[in-house]
Parts: structure tokens; sequence; C-alpha cells
């Protein structure tokens, strides 16, 4: 049977049997199988004292005269932060130097230090150095350095006003007391008073009375001094 | 902040006591004090028994009337150059023509200095008191 086998082959075989051997063998050849790993060699370095006569041999790139540049390292700019640790305190500071240079504004209105300051529901009088005064109750006091303020609220008219007058501000010339609480108010914030059952209403009586007093008193203390004037 | 829909009190003699803002002008904000707006007089004044046989004096404007008005009063607070802040318990305004007079002759009630600013001193002093 197997000397036939040749003879049984079909046509088409023949061309494959035809093709050059050498061809073949060289796909055998090609197909490999790599199982050791060698890593890439170290670069040799060079050796640091290499003679001068030596130098012209070696590739530009690796001529010491072309080795890496070095790079210029500039120091860092003087740090704000250092300079000034807290600006914010600072620009407070300054300002109330020049706002408040004695300190009577602010211990007229840190209610958390001084124990004679103005406390909220208060009755306050204000006066600016443009524009008429306004009085009303001191509803809130808002310490915040240089931009503490205070609410006051009124009734003009029968309609209620509020304000938000700053403290430092020099617009403002002078802050009176006209009358304190009788009792301390529990609350920081008497917000509780523009509601109808607690409002004050108006307080232009009491500012009134207030000043009529006042007005008597700087007569009378008035009127002193023009006696003592006359006595000399 | 007065826009459409906001009811506000009429505050001077012309006749109309609450008034319905109906538009803006100059202005794609809500109107605050000083700003001119378009009004619907919603409600009248009733100046009594003796004044509706001569209405000559009272009432100008009837219910449903459309009219300019520029607002005196506002509940939004509003802010002067010192930073102090002042705000009103209500929404007021005062009616003026198309050539910016009040057509009232009288006002009650106090209103914002804020209107000197903005060229409204003849309300300002009709107005018996400002802030």
């Amino acid at each position: 049977m197997a000397t036939f086998s040749p003879i049984m082959r079909q046509l088409g075989c023949l061309k494959s049997a035809a093709k050059p051997q050498s061809l073949l063998s060289a796909q055998i050849a090609r197909r490999s199988l790599t199982t050791v790993y060698t890593p890439k060699p170290e670069p040799v370095p060079l050796p640091t004292n290499l003679p001068e006569s030596f130098l012209s041999q070696l590739t530009p790139r690796l001529h010491p005269a072309n080795g890496p540049k070095k790079i210029k390292i500039y120091p860092p700019p003087p740090s704000t932060r250092a300079a000034c640790k807290d600006p914010v305190a600072a620009v407070t500071e300054s300002q109330l130097k020049v706002l408040d240079p004695n300190g009577e504004r602010k211990a007229l209105f840190d209610y958390r230090r001084s124990p004679r300051s103005v406390k909220v529901g208060d009755i306050l009088r204000v006066t600016f150095k443009n524009g008429d005064p306004f009085s009303g109750v001191c509803l809130s006091i808002r310490l915040r350095g240089i931009d503490t303020a205070f609410l006051l609220r009124n009734e003009l008219t029968r309609v209620g006003v509020e304000m938000w007058v700053k403290v430092f501000s020099p617009t403002v010339k002078s802050v009176e007391i006209v009358q304190r609480t009788e009792k301390r108010k529990r609350r920081a914030r008497l917000y509780y008073m523009r509601q109808p059952r607690h409002d004050m209403r108006s307080v232009e009586n009491i500012v009134s009375n207030y000043l009529r007093q006042k007005s008597v008193l700087a007569g009378q203390r008035r009127q002193g001094g023009q006696n003592r004037r006359q006595k000399r | 902040m007065i826009q459409l829909k906001t009811m506000l009190n009429c505050i001077d003699n012309s006749g109309a006591a609450v008034v319905e803002c109906v538009n803006v002008l100059k202005k794609k904000r809500p109107a605050t004090v000083g700003d001119r707006i378009v009004v619907v007089v919603q409600k009248q004044r009733n100046f009594g028994p003796e004044s509706s046989t001569n209405s000559g004096i009272a009432n100008k404007v009837r219910r449903g009337d459309i009219r300019h008005a520029v607002v005196v009063r506002a509940k939004k607070e509003m802010q002067r150059s010192d930073g102090s802040l002042v705000k009103f318990d209500d929404n007021a305004c005062v009616l003026v023509n198309k050539s910016g007079d009040p057509i009232g002759t009288r006002m009650n009630g106090v209103v914002a200095t804020e209107l000197r600013g903005k060229q409204w001193s003849k309300i300002l002093s009709l107005a018996p008191m400002h802030v």
C-alpha cells in the first residue's frame, strides 16, 4: 500500500512537493523560543582622570565639555506671609488707631468686655455729621473689628424704621445712651421686637424728654460758668 | 424689592390707598427707593361723606386707574455710602404724572433720603419727615 501512495496522490499536491526545500527549512529555523533573559548591559562609566590625549578619541556626546548643563537655581521670592502673619488684624488695628484713637467707641460697644457698654435693649441716639440724628432701640450689636455696627429700631410717623450704623464710621459724630434697659435681656439679638406683640413702638417721647433734661442741665452749667466768670 | 404684583401703600392725598405694581421702569431688576414704577390703583381712600359730595379735592384717581409712581419706602434694606443700612416696615409709593410731578399735594409718612440722589427733591420737600 505504501508504495502506491505517491501515485494515488492528487495532482494538485505536486505543486507543493515541487516547492524548493530551502524555503521550508528557513521557516522552521525562524520558529524560535526565548527562554533566557539577558539584561541591557550597564554603560561603563568613563574613568575619572582620563588623560587629555585620549579625549579626542571620545565621541562628542561623551566629551566632558558637552556634559549636562548646570541649571541656575534662583532663591524663592520673599514670603509675604512671613512679613505679615495676620494682615486683617493689622489693618483693623491701624484703622482703629486712625478712627478711634482714644478707644472710647470700642469700649462703648464691646459688650463682652466692658460692663458699662451699650447693651441690647438700650435706647440710643446717634448724631451724624451730615443729616438728622436718629434714635431708636438697639436690637443687636455686631462686633466685627472695624466693621462693628449696631441696629436701631424706631417708629416714625407710625412706620417702623430700622438702621444699621457703623460704630467707627467717620460720619457718626456721637452716640448717646438715652435710657438703659431695666432688665438685662436674655437674648443677644432682639429681632422678636419686630413683631407687633413685642414692638416698643415710638421712642421719640423718651428721647425728647432726655434732650429736654440734657438742655436744662447744660443751661445750668453754662449759667454757673457765667457766674464764675463774673466773680472773677 | 418691588416687582410685578407687589402691593404698596400710597401715602399722598391723590385718593389711592393701596396700589399694585405692574411694571418697573428703566430697570431689569426689582425696584427700590427712588425708582419709577407703573401701578394699578386697587383701593381708594374715602375722605368721608362730605368729600364724596364735592369730589373736586379728593380722589384724583379711581380704582383701576393705571398711573406712574415713585417708590419712597422699601422693606428691603438699602445701603448708604457710609456702610449704614436703612429699612422700613412697609413698601410705599407716591403717584406722579408722566412728567414726574406728584399728583397729590400732601404726603403723610416718612420717606427715605435716597430720593434726593435720584432727583425727586419735589417729593422730598412734600414729605413731613425723611430718614
